[in-house]
């Protein structure tokens, strides 16, 4: 697994690349968890666009991440989850509980 | 004789990619359809998950025996460890409902095998025996 972080309009953007799972996630959950503890009033988004699998573990990271950007008055949204992924989320019943788009475009409103 | 594939990989989570290929490639073999192999790939791996978080406490040096059989319209898989026993009573998933993180994989794992069944005749450590019935 690989991440990439970007600025967008002084937003924050996590692409990540491959597979999500127990080995992977520990390296996901201190790169979300940084930049999440730095962001104030920003959106952080993640580009599911090349993720290739994902499973409790990296699920468990997110929703730890969804928890810490509350208590900061940010957003954590998601966008291009594969429908292999999306379903994973929908059986989990997180689609409900996080956001999640269709597009960057979709997330940013352009 | 029933054809069947096993692998031993030791318990650190580095080789769980191991495990999902080789599931993958069963499946291939069987011409399983990919939507049910991706949800086999899901659920053998949170198995191994849980042998290393539970059963072995994360210990990363003891070994996970894996063994696919795969007979006209069933697919069977079993994990076997020698780690600290399961209880059967705690191996419930959390409340769907219930928003936090952990306790999803025993959903996974039960949401695409039709049986899910601690082996009681094993002494030492764990046997989990998961068989789901392909149409």
């Amino acid at each position: 697994m690989k991440t990439e972080i970007t600025d967008f309009k002084g937003n924050k953007r996590i692409k990540i690349t491959g597979d999500i799972d127990m080995h992977t996630s520990p390296e996901l959950r201190e790169v979300l968890l940084s930049i999440i503890k730095k962001s104030k009033n920003q959106c952080v988004c993640v580009d599911f666009t090349d993720v290739t699998y994902i499973d409790s573990s990296g699920i468990a990271t997110f929703v730890e991440g969804l928890k810490a950007i509350r208590a900061s008055g940010s957003r954590l949204f998601f966008y291009g989850l594969p429908e292999s992924i999306m379903e994973i989320f929908r059986f989990s019943r997180l689609d409900r509980v996080f956001e999640i788009f269709r597009t960057f475009e979709d997330a940013f409103g352009i | 004789m029933k054809d069947s594939v096993k692998i031993i990989i030791p318990s650190h989570p580095k080789y769980l990619s191991v495990v999902r290929n080789v599931t993958s490639k069963i499946g291939e073999i069987y011409g399983i359809d990919e939507t049910i192999v991706n949800d086999l790939k899901l659920a053998i791996d949170e198995a191994c998950t849980n042998i290393i978080r539970h059963a072995y406490k994360g210990d990363t040096t003891k070994r996970i025996i894996i063994r696919y059989t795969v007979n006209p319209g069933q697919y069977t898989v079993v994990l076997e460890d020698n780690g600290i026993k399961a209880d059967k009573n705690k191996l419930k998933g959390r409340d769907l409902n219930d928003i936090k993180p952990g306790g999803l994989g025993i959903h996974f794992i039960k949401r695409v095998f039709d049986i899910f069944m601690l082996d009681e005749k094993k002494k030492k450590g764990n046997r989990l025996i998961l068989v789901k019935y392909l149409k």
